[in-house]
C-alpha cells in the first residue's frame, strides 16, 4: 500500500519534472542523485555500468518502453535477481529513476546515441531491381494487352509443318484435353499445331517452377526475344532459334509425361512467353502449362497472370546473394564483406553475358557489317553508364570511361561488356547517396526512385531532374505520384506489408490433419492471394485508409476456402465475402496471419500477443530470461489454451513481459490454429476479455478482437510504429535521423490526411528525397 | 602463400575446389600417379554421308593410298584406320537420318514416337544408352580411370532444338544428351568464372579511381566502408594478376576470342576453339571420353569459308551425275577430314602429362557419319575410321569387312577400354563378338 502510494508521487514527480526541465541541467539532476551509486553497488556487476549488459551475466542491454511505473513495479518484485529483497521500496524507485533516465529509455538512447544517416550499398532486392532497369527499353506501341494469351490454331502437314493458320483467339490459360478431336473448328483432328504468346507476370521475387504436361510435343521459351527459328514453324527448318527453356518437342509414344524446369524471376514484372504445341496422329491430344511460384503450390496460371502484351527480353541478376544485414529490422546495405564483392563481381560477369546476347535488340544493330555500329554501340554504353551512375556523364567521363575503353578492346562488342563491368561495379552505382557527381537535381531523382521502386530514375524523372523541374516541392509531389502508379512501387508496397505483419520469415503452416483435415497446401495458397487481395485492395483504393486495414470485415473467399470459413462461394475465383464486424477485424483475423501465429493444433496465444507487442504496437520485448518450451501434451487436456498458457507463464520473471503479451494475445482467442471463429473451446465458453497496460500506464478493457483492432487503429503509438516502420523500409535508414521529430511530424500529416497510406507514402517520399540538399538556382 | 591466396580467389569466384587440381595440373597436386597410360576415347560426327569413291582406299592392307577426302589427314596415315563394309542394320521406326544419328551410337532401334521424318513412320528417341556413355561409365566406376566429368559432348553449329536428328549422345532410354556448342559457355562449365579475366582486369583502375573521388568528405565510419571496399578490390586485382601469371606455366586454359558470335560464317573459328578446349580438357585429365558433333543430321549448313553457298544437305541429295555438287561436296567433306586433322595435329602437340610420349599415341579417335552416301540414303558402309592408339587395334591399314553389324564395332571399342561386354545395342546384331582389330 504504502508502496503503491510511494510510486505514484515518484511518478507525478518524474512526469512533473520531465515536462518543467528540458536539457542537461534536469538531465544531470536526474542521474546524479541516489539512485547512480545504488545502481552501481547493487546492479553493475551484472548489468553494466552504462547497463550495456556483462558476458557471463546478464548479457543484454537494458532498454526498453516500460513506463517508469512498470520498471519501479519490476525492481522491486524482481531484482536483484539473487534476493529481491534487497532493493524494495524508496531504493528500488530511485534506482529505477537512475537507470529510466541514463539509459533505459527510448529518449536516453537516443541521447546517448543519436542515429545518423549512414552510407549503405545498394541492398540486394535495390542492385537487381536497378541492374535490370539499367537495360529497360521503351514499350513497344501494342495494342492495349489482354489478360490471357494470344493462340494461333494450325492444320499442320507433313513434317510437322505448320501449314495454314486456321484461328486466332485470346486463351485464358492452357490447361486442354482435345482426347481423340479437334481443338476448333476447322482444325483437324489427325495433326495439329497451335502456338500461344505473350507475357507470363510474376508477383513475388524468387525461383519459379515451371512445367508442360502432355503425350505430344511442346516447347516453352520464357524470357527471350522470339527468333524466326522459335516458331516452329517446321522440324527440319535450319532458321535460328532460342534454346528452349523446357524442350518437350519429342514423345516417344503416346504416354503422358511431364518436364520441368527452373528459373529466377524478379517479382513486379513481365516476361515474354512463347508455347508451341503439336499433335501427330496420336491417340490423344492434351497440354498443360503449370507454375510454381515461390510460397505457392503448382497450379495452371490463368488470367491476370498472364498478358497478351509480347514485351522484351529482361535482363535478371540471378546470381546469388549473401543475405543483407536485418539487424535494424529492416534491410541494409551495411555489410561490406569479400562474400558480398565477389557476388557483386559474378553478377556483373552474368549480366554482361546476358546483355551480349541481346546486344542486336538493343542497340538496333542489325548485322555484324553495319556501317554505323560503332556509333549504335557506343551510344548503347553511354546510356548503360548514363543510368548506373543516375546523371549525365561528364566530357572527361565520356573520353575516359567510354573512349578509352572501346579505343582499347578488341571489338565494341567486348568495349560494350566492359563499360558494363564497369557501371556494376562502380561506387558510382552501388553506393547512390554518396553525390558521386549528381547535382542536386539528380541527388533528388536518385533518391526518389530508390524510395518507391528500389531501383533507378526512369527517363521521365531524369528528365525532370535535366529540366530542373525537381527543385520545386510540387513538382516533387506530383513526380511521386506518377511513380505510386507503378508496378515497381506496387511490389515494394506489398513487400513491406509483410515485412511489417513479420510474414515474410518462411515458416511451415501445415497443420495436424486430424485436428484440422481440410487444411492443405492449396488453402493455404489460397490464403496468401486472399490477404494480398485485401492489402491491395484498401492500399490502392481512393481513400486508403490505414484504419481500413484494422477495421475492414471483408475478405476473399473463394469455394474451397468459403468452406472453412462457414460462408458460401461459388468457383474457383475469388470473390469478396463480408462478415459481422464482431467475428472479422481486416488483417489482425485474417485465418492467414493468424495461422501463422498458432500450433500445428490450437491458437497460440504467446506468438499472437508477441506479434501484437512488437509489430503492431512497435513496442520492444526482449527474449525470455529461459528459454521455456510449451508442452501441450504435458497439460490438463481439459484446461483452455487462455488456461494453459497463463498457468506456463505465471511466474513473476515471466509475467513482466507476459502481463502484456499475454493481455493482447487472449483477445483473439476466438479463433482458432488455422483462424476459424469459436464461441467455445474444450466445451468451455471461449474467455477472450483482457486488461491491458499502454506504455503510459493506463488499463484498457479489451473484449475480443473488434475491440482489440479498435484500439490498435486509434492508438497513436501504434500509428507511429507504422510510420516508422513504413519509413524505414522505404528509405532504409533510421528515422530519428532525419531530425528528432520526424516521426511526429509524419504522423502528424498522417492524421490530417485520415490516415491515407498513400499520402504517407508520397510524403515519405518527398521529406527523404529533399533533406539535407541544397537547390540550385532555378 | 600464392597458393593460398590462388586458391582462396579461385573460391571467391566460385570455381569448385576439385578443380583446382584440374587446373593446375602440377604433379604434386595430382592423384597417386597411375603408371598405366590414360585411354581416351573421342568421337567425331559429320553429317549427310560421304563420296564413296573419294573416300574408301581401293586397296586394303597396310599398303594403300588415301583418297582425296582423306588427304588432310596424310600425317597421320601410320595411325590411321579406315573400315569399308560396316553396315547400319538396326532399322525401325524413324527415317534414315534418325537412324543414321540416333541410332549411329545406340546400336538398337529408335522409340515409335511424334517426330515425322522425310519418310517411314515417326520416332521418338533412342532406346538405350550410347556406346561414349557406356565406356565413360564404365571409366567413372573404376578408381583408376575416374575423372572429374567422365565424358564431355562438345558441338559445333547444333541447332537448339532437341529431337531425334540432333542428338547422338543418350545416357539411356529417352534421355538424349546435347552436346554444347558454344565455347565460352563449355569453358565456364571446365573452369567456372575464369572466363573475363581481362575485361575484370581492365575496369578495376576505373572502379578503384571513383571509389578514391567518392570517399573524400564523408564520416569516419562511413570512410571505413569505403576503404575496406577499396582493399577487397585490390585483393581481387592481385588474384586475377597472380592467377594470370601462374596460369602460363602449366597446360593453359585457352585464351578465347570473346567476341566470337555463334553465327555459321563463325564455325570454322569455333571448330577449333572447340578442338583446343577438348584436347586442353584431355591434357587436364578433366574426362577420358568426348564426342564432337559438327551441326547435326540433315545438317543443311552453307560453307561460304569454302565459297559454298548451298546447303550441304541439299547439295548431298544432288544426283552423282551432277559434277558441281560433287565438287563441292567434296570441298565440305574434306573439310571435315581438315578439322579432324587439327585434333590429331593439337593430340600429337600435347606430351602425356606423365610425360611418356604425347596423347595422340594413347586416344582413339573415331570419325562417324550418318549415311553411307548422301543421295541414297544408304545405312550401309558408314565411313567409320579410327585414328591414334591405345586400345591396342592395328592401325595404319585399310580394312575391306564382308558386311559386319556396326554394333560389333562399338563393341571392339569397348573392349578395347577392358569393359568386357557381351552385346551391346541390340542383341540379335552384337552375335559375332566384339570385332578384332588387332
Amino acid at each position: 500500500m504504502r508502496n503503491l502510494k510511494r510510486n505514484r508521487i515518484y511518478k507525478v514527480t518524474i512526469t512533473l519534472l520531465l515536462f518543467l526541465c528540458a536539457g542537461s541541467f534536469c538531465y544531470s539532476l536526474e542521474i546524479n542523485g541516489l539512485g547512480k551509486p545504488m545502481y552501481m553497488k547493487q546492479c553493475s556487476s551484472c548489468h553494466g555500468d552504462k547497463g550495456e549488459g556483462v558476458k557471463g551475466e546478464y548479457e543484454e542491454a537494458l532498454f526498453g518502453d516500460w513506463s517508469l511505473s512498470k520498471l519501479t513495479r519490476y525492481v522491486i518484485k524482481s531484482m536483484p535477481d539473487d534476493d529481491p529483497d534487497l532493493c524494495v521500496g524508496d531504493d528500488a524507485a530511485q534506482v529505477a529513476k537512475y537507470i529510466f533516465n541514463a539509459f533505459y529509455s527510448p529518449q536516453a538512447r537516443l541521447r546517448n546515441s543519436p542515429p545518423r544517416i549512414e552510407l549503405s550499398h545498394l541492398t540486394n532486392r535495390q542492385f537487381r531491381e536497378s541492374v535490370s532497369d539499367l537495360f529497360r527499353q521503351p514499350a513497344s506501341d501494342e495494342p492495349a494487352p489482354e489478360p490471357g494469351l494470344s493462340a494461333s490454331y494450325y492444320n499442320s502437314k507433313g513434317m510437322n509443318k505448320k501449314d495454314s493458320l486456321k484461328n486466332r483467339r485470346i486463351d485464358h490459360k492452357i490447361d486442354f484435353d482435345f482426347g481423340s478431336g479437334s481443338p476448333l473448328e476447322g482444325v483437324k483432328a489427325e495433326q495439329f499445331s497451335i502456338a500461344w504468346e505473350g507475357s507470363l507476370r510474376a508477383e513475388s521475387t524468387g525461383f519459379y517452377g515451371l512445367r508442360l504436361t502432355t503425350p505430344n510435343g511442346a516447347r516453352l521459351y520464357l524470357n527471350v526475344n522470339i527468333k524466326e527459328g522459335d516458331k516452329n514453324y517446321r522440324d527440319d527448318a535450319s532458321k535460328e532459334s532460342n534454346p528452349p527453356l523446357i524442350d518437350a518437342w519429342v514423345s516417344s509414344g503416346n504416354k503422358s509425361r511431364t518436364e520441368s524446369a527452373r528459373v529466377f524471376l524478379q517479382g513486379g514484372r513481365e516476361y515474354p512467353i512463347r508455347i508451341d504445341y503439336f499433335k501427330y496422329k496420336e491417340s490423344t491430344g492434351s497440354i498443360r502449362f503449370e507454375w510454381l511460384p515461390p510460397n505457392a503450390v503448382w497450379s495452371v496460371p490463368t488470367g491476370d497472370q498472364l498478358s497478351t502484351r509480347k514485351g522484351n527480353q529482361l535482363i535478371l541478376a540471378k546470381t546469388s546473394f549473401p543475405p543483407d544485414d536485418r539487424s535494424l529490422g529492416y534491410e541494409r546495405g551495411s555489410d561490406i564483406s569479400k562474400e558480398w564483392l565477389s557476388a557483386v563481381t559474378r553478377a556483373s560477369l552474368d549480366v554482361a553475358e546476358q546483355v551480349d546476347s541481346i546486344l542486336g535488340y538493343i542497340s538496333g544493330v542489325k548485322s555484324k557489317d553495319d556501317p554505323q555500329k560503332s556509333e549504335k554501340l557506343i551510344s548503347v554504353a553511354m546510356k548503360v553508364l548514363e543510368r548506373a551512375y543516375r546523371r549525365p556523364l561528364t566530357e572527361q567521363e565520356k573520353e575516359q570511361s567510354i573512349g578509352l575503353i572501346f579505343a582499347d578492346s578488341e571489338s565494341p562488342e567486348v568495349a560494350v561488356k566492359r563499360v558494363v563491368l564497369l557501371a556494376i561495379k562502380s561506387p558510382h552505382f552501388l553506393y547512390p547517396q554518396l553525390p558521386g557527381g549528381k547535382t542536386p537535381s539528380y541527388q533528388v531523382a536518385s533518391r526518389m526512385a530508390l524510395g518507391l521502386w528500389d531501383s533507378i530514375p526512369d527517363d521521365v524523372l531524369i528528365g525532370a531532374a535535366s529540366d530542373g523541374k525537381l527543385s520545386n516541392q510540387d513538382y516533387i509531389r506530383s513526380e511521386a505520384e506518377r511513380m505510386l502508379e507503378d508496378t515497381r512501387a506496387r511490389s515494394k508496397v506489398i513487400d513491406f506489408f509483410y515485412h511489417w505483419l513479420d510474414l515474410d520469415l518462411e515458416r511451415d503452416l501445415m497443420k495436424d490433419d486430424k485436428v484440422y483435415p481440410d487444411f492443405d497446401e492449396y488453402k493455404i495458397s489460397d490464403l496468401r492471394r486472399s490477404m494480398n487481395m485485401f492489402i491491395e485492395d484498401v492500399v490502392w483504393s481512393e481513400k486508403s485508409d490505414y484504419r481500413d486495414l484494422l477495421l475492414s470485415s471483408h475478405i476473399y473467399l473463394n469455394q474451397g476456402l468459403a468452406g472453412v470459413y462457414g460462408k458460401s462461394v461459388e468457383g474457383d475465383e475469388m470473390k469478396r465475402v463480408d462478415f459481422e464486424k464482431t467475428e472479422r477485424s481486416g488483417l489482425l483475423t485474417h485465418p492467414y496471419l493468424l495461422s501463422h501465429f498458432s500450433y500445428s493444433y490450437n491458437s497460440s496465444p504467446v506468438h499472437r500477443g508477441v506479434f501484437l507487442t512488437r509489430y503492431m504496437l512497435g513496442r520492444t520485448l526482449k527474449p525470455p530470461p529461459q528459454a521455456v518450451s510449451f508442452e501441450n501434451q504435458n497439460l490438463d487436456p481439459g484446461l483452455s489454451m487462455r488456461e494453459k498458457i497463463t498457468h506456463v507463464t505465471k511466474d513473476s520473471n515471466c509475467m513482466a513481459c507476459h502481463e502484456i503479451i499475454n493481455s493482447l494475445g487472449f483477445s483473439l482467442e476466438n479463433y482458432d490454429g488455422i483462424g476459424r471463429w469459436r464461441d467455445t473451446e474444450n466445451n468451455k465458453r471461449v474467455d477472450s476479455f483482457t486488461q491491458f497496460e499502454t506504455r503510459a500506464g493506463d488499463l484498457v478493457n479489451l473484449r475480443g478482437s473488434r475491440s482489440l483492432a479498435q484500439f490498435i487503429a486509434n492508438d497513436s503509438n501504434a500509428q507511429k510504429n507504422f510510420v516508422q516502420n513504413l519509413f524505414e523500409y522505404m528509405i532504409k535508414q533510421p528515422i530519428q535521423a532525419y531530425g528528432e521529430n520526424t516521426v511526429d511530424d509524419l504522423h502528424a500529416y498522417f492524421v490530417k490526411s485520415n490516415f491515407s497510406c498513400k499520402g504517407l507514402i508520397v510524403e515519405i517520399l518527398c521529406l527523404a528525397s529533399t533533406k539535407g540538399i541544397k537547390q540550385e538556382e532555378s | 602463400m600464392n597458393e593460398l591466396s590462388r586458391r582462396a580467389f579461385l573460391k571467391d569466384l566460385g570455381l569448385p575446389a576439385s578443380a583446382l587440381s584440374f587446373l593446375y595440373g602440377l604433379p604434386s597436386l595430382q592423384a597417386q600417379a597411375d603408371s598405366s597410360p590414360k585411354k581416351r576415347l573421342i568421337i567425331m560426327f559429320s553429317p549427310n554421308g560421304t563420296l564413296p569413291g573419294q573416300f574408301w582406299p581401293d586397296a586394303s592392307g597396310e599398303d594403300f593410298i588415301l583418297k582425296s577426302i582423306m588427304e588432310p589427314l596424310a600425317p597421320h596415315k601410320d595411325s590411321l584406320l579406315t573400315l569399308k563394309g560396316v553396315h547400319n542394320k538396326v532399322g525401325g521406326d524413324g527415317d534414315d537420318h534418325m537412324k543414321g544419328i540416333s541410332c549411329l551410337l545406340t546400336a538398337r532401334k529408335l522409340h515409335r514416337g511424334n517426330i515425322q521424318g522425310g519418310g517411314h513412320t515417326p520416332a521418338g528417341w533412342a532406346s538405350g544408352i550410347s556406346i561414349d556413355q557406356e565406356i565413360a561409365n564404365f571409366l567413372q566406376s573404376r578408381k583408376e580411370t575416374k575423372t572429374r566429368f567422365g565424358s564431355l559432348e562438345f558441338g559445333v553449329a547444333v541447332p537448339n532444338r532437341a529431337d531425334p536428328w540432333t542428338r547422338m549422345s543418350y545416357a539411356g532410354s529417352n534421355k538424349p544428351i546435347a552436346p554444347i556448342d558454344d565455347p565460352h559457355q563449355m569453358l565456364q562449365k571446365m573452369y567456372g568464372q575464369m572466363k573475363d579475366r581481362e575485361s575484370l582486369v581492365s575496369i578495376l583502375d576505373d572502379v578503384a579511381a571513383d571509389l578514391k573521388s567518392v570517399s573524400l568528405k564523408l564520416a569516419k565510419e562511413d570512410k571505413d566502408m569505403l576503404e575496406e571496399h577499396m582493399s577487397l578490390i585490390r585483393q581481387v586485382e592481385k588474384g586475377l594478376v597472380e592467377a594470370e601469371k601462374e596460369s602460363s606455366t602449366v597446360h593453359p586454359q585457352p585464351e578465347l576470342d570473346p567476341n566470337i558470335e555463334l553465327v555459321n560464317d563463325n564455325t570454322p573459328k569455333i571448330s577449333r576453339m572447340q578442338i583446343d578446349l577438348l584436347v586442353n580438357g584431355l591434357a587436364n585429365d578433366m574426362m577420358r571420353v568426348a564426342t564432337l558433333q559438327f551441326m547435326r543430321s540433315v545438317g543443311q549448313a552453307r560453307m561460304r569459308w569454302l565459297g559454298v553457298n548451298d546447303g550441304h544437305h541439299s547439295l548431298s541429295h544432288k544426283p552423282d551425275k551432277d559434277k558441281s555438287a560433287q565438287d563441292k561436296l567434296l570441298k565440305i567433306n574434306k573439310w571435315f577430314a581438315g578439322e579432324l586433322g587439327y585434333l590429331c595435329k593439337r593430340l600429337k602437340e600435347t606430351p602425356e602429362p606423365s610425360g611418356e610420349g604425347n596423347m595422340f599415341d594413347n586416344t582413339t579417335i573415331m570419325w562417324v557419319n550418318e549415311l553411307g552416301k548422301g543421295n541414297n540414303h544408304t545405312l550401309e558402309n558408314i565411313p567409320f575410321t579410327l585414328l591414334g592408339g591405345g586400345l591396342g587395334f592395328k592401325m595404319g591399314r585399310s580394312l575391306h569387312l564382308s558386311g559386319v553389324n556396326h554394333n560389333r564395332l562399338l563393341m571392339a571399342l569397348a573392349h578395347g577400354f577392358g569393359h568386357h561386354i557381351k552385346g551391346f545395342g541390340e542383341h540379335k546384331l552384337s552375335e559375332g563378338g566384339p570385332l578384332d582389330l588387332a
